[in-house]
């Protein structure tokens, strides 16, 4: 399990900017990213290297934050592995609300971040099928 | 057709009737409803010390508030069992203004319709679409009544519902439409767009408008869609008053006749209270004369207007007052339907997720109006997911519409991104102009 900030951001130019421009600023490495489309607003995820200080950080300049805990697998770049690490879940009966990739991560496998009602089953059937999960140790 | 005699009376006759009314309704007001009495006693001003209608200046104002104040009936002047009807409209806050009336009341303001209905040209031959809402807003059952007294025949439609309209305007050979203009322009455009030309295809040709004011601009714009066939007038009145029926255009379109036997106007400076002679623009004043119910001295109905006392080429000799020209208050009116800010207020402190600012915008989209309501997000909960802050989404509109009986739209914000006032806050934006 990971941590992963949720960020109230408006559809207007230069408003996913204004979080990473906050997040430079306080020397915070973002890892991870996503947003997908949405009328009026969206709620942007990110991963960083030290989550607790840029909630502080962000909420301090006026953003409304969230830390929540998301589930973090890593994958080899290889053709079918995404598709199996999902072929375990859909048996296991674990729904995904949303699902994202890192976008760098130096020479290491790729990892994909996912959001889940049930974390516990999903940690458990991820770990029974030998899915390599990822602590914010290893990130 | 005039309805009644006493809308062609010389001056000095009317005012004589008014005088007479008024000596009676200060008499009762004082007998029957204990917070006007404390006010007349606080003034120290006794029902004797009225022998003119100059000495109405004498007499304390009656607000809104005082409905508020007094919720429900505490300012009626009869008991239950003498009451035959209720109505609400807007309050400032969280609670409507009540209004009632017995027998006699109900007899009053429909035959004041009638003459309103019969200044905008209607009779018994004419087929009435009511397309104002039902409920307890006094404008459709106010119209309703007025045109059966008319010897129309009334179609009780009620608002929306576009369609049913059209339908019904088509199959029923409709000859009169009863509706707010922006709603009447609306529902033209929507016949434009079917290929229904309303001067060709249809039997309608009287407009009579209320529950927000008509421009000249709209009025042009009315005949665009309609037809120059079309007449249309506006009307004036409000629940506290007794709904429609206090005033309405006549043909000559110079402004709406007051039925001044039932009501005394007076305009004054919004600021100071004091009255401003004849022609000049301020708040309006009414003094009910003759209610049972709920007699009502020197209400201050916030609209600001302009009387005119020449008489009429129609024959009409009561005073006339101006097309409305503002409002001495904050309040808004959307479709018709009046809005206090504070309303919106009460509705949104209520509301933990969001921060206490608010920006109240109004805008009229394809003829209608459409208030958008702005809002700063503050709970970080609500970022588990979209359904979280749907729901909150939906939370707030259902509040709303409970408290306004209005479908608002709503914008959530991060938070400090609404602008924050030093001093009185400018929380709405109105981009309406003329009316469209």
């Amino acid at each position: 399990m990971i941590q992963q900030l949720s960020v109230f951001v408006e559809n207007q130019p230069g408003s996913i900017m204004r979080v990473t421009s906050e997040l430079t600023d306080a020397k915070i490495n973002i890892r991870a990213i996503a947003s997908f489309d949405t009328p009026e607003f969206a709620i942007l995820r990110l991963v960083v290297d030290q989550p607790e200080r840029a909630k502080d950080d962000l909420t301090s300049k006026g953003f409304v934050v969230r830390l929540q805990k998301v589930i973090s697998v890593e994958l080899k770049d290889e053709k079918g592995n995404l598709n199996q690490m999902l072929e375990v879940l859909a048996k296991g009966g674990i729904s995904i609300n949303y699902i994202y990739s890192f976008v760098i991560r130096g020479d290491k496998a790729p990892v994909m971040v996912f959001n889940t009602d049930d974390y516990e089953k999903a940690e458990k059937v991820l770990k029974e099928a030998g899915v390599k999960l990822i602590d914010e140790a290893d990130l | 057709m005039i309805w009644a005699k006493e809308e062609t009376l010389p001056r000095a006759e009317i005012e004589k009737i008014q005088l007479e009314k008024l000596k009676q309704t200060v008499s009762y007001i004082y007998e029957k409803v204990a917070p006007y009495r404390r006010k007349m006693e606080e003034e120290g001003v006794k029902s004797e010390d009225i022998q003119s209608l100059a000495d109405l200046k004498k007499l304390p104002f009656t607000y809104k508030a005082d409905f508020r104040d007094n919720y429900p009936d505490g300012l009626f002047a009869v008991e239950k069992r003498d009451l035959v009807r209720y109505h609400a409209s807007s309050g400032t806050t969280g609670k409507p203004t009540v209004v009632g009336y017995t027998r006699n009341d109900l007899e009053m303001w429909l035959n004041n319709v009638a003459r309103i209905a019969c200044m905008g040209g209607a009779t018994s031959e004419d087929v009435a679409q009511i397309a104002f809402g039902y409920g307890t807003f006094t404008g459709a059952l106010g119209l309703h009544g007025g045109l059966e007294k008319v010897g129309a025949s009334v179609i009780p439609m009620s608002s929306g519902n576009t369609n049913k309209q059209i339908m019904f305007l088509q199959d029923m050979g409709v000859t009169l439409l009863v509706a707010t203009p922006s709603y009447a322009l609306h529902l033209g455009e929507e016949l434009r767009a079917r290929g229904i030309d309303p001067s060709k295809d249809l039997k309608i040709h009287i407009g009579l408008f209320g529950g927000e004011g008509m421009t000249e601009p709209m009025r042009d714009e009315m005949h665009k869609v309609w037809g120059e066939q079309f007449v249309c007038t506006q009307n004036y009145g409000m629940s506290e008053l007794c709904g429609p029926g206090v005033a309405g255009e006549c043909t000559e379109l110079c402004g709406m006749h007051i039925n001044e036997d039932w009501f005394i106007p007076e305009i004054i400076n919004p600021e100071t209270g004091e009255v401003l002679p004849p022609g000049e623009q301020g708040e309006l004043v009414i003094t009910c004369l003759g209610k049972e119910a709920l007699p009502l001295v020197r209400y201050r109905t916030g609209d600001l207007t302009r009387l005119m006392y020449e008489p009429c080429k129609c024959g009409r000799t009561t005073a006339r007052m101006e097309n409305l020209s503002g409002r001495a208050d904050d309040m808004l009116v959307i479709r018709g339907v009046n809005v206090f800010p504070t309303q919106i207020e009460e509705v949104l402190f209520k509301i933990d997720e969001i921060g206490p600012h608010y920006e109240i915008l109004v805008e009229r989209k394809n003829r209608l109006d459409v208030m958008t309501i702005t809002v700063e997000l503050i709970d970080d909960r609500l970022l588990d997911g979209y359904t979280k802050l749907n729901e909150l989404e939906k939370k707030i509109k259902s509040a709303l519409k409970s408290q306004l009986g209005l479908a608002t739209q709503l914008r959530l914000v991060a938070p400090n991104s609404l602008q924050r006032f030093e001093g009185k806050a400018k929380r709405v934006t109105d981009l309406r102009k003329d009316g469209l």
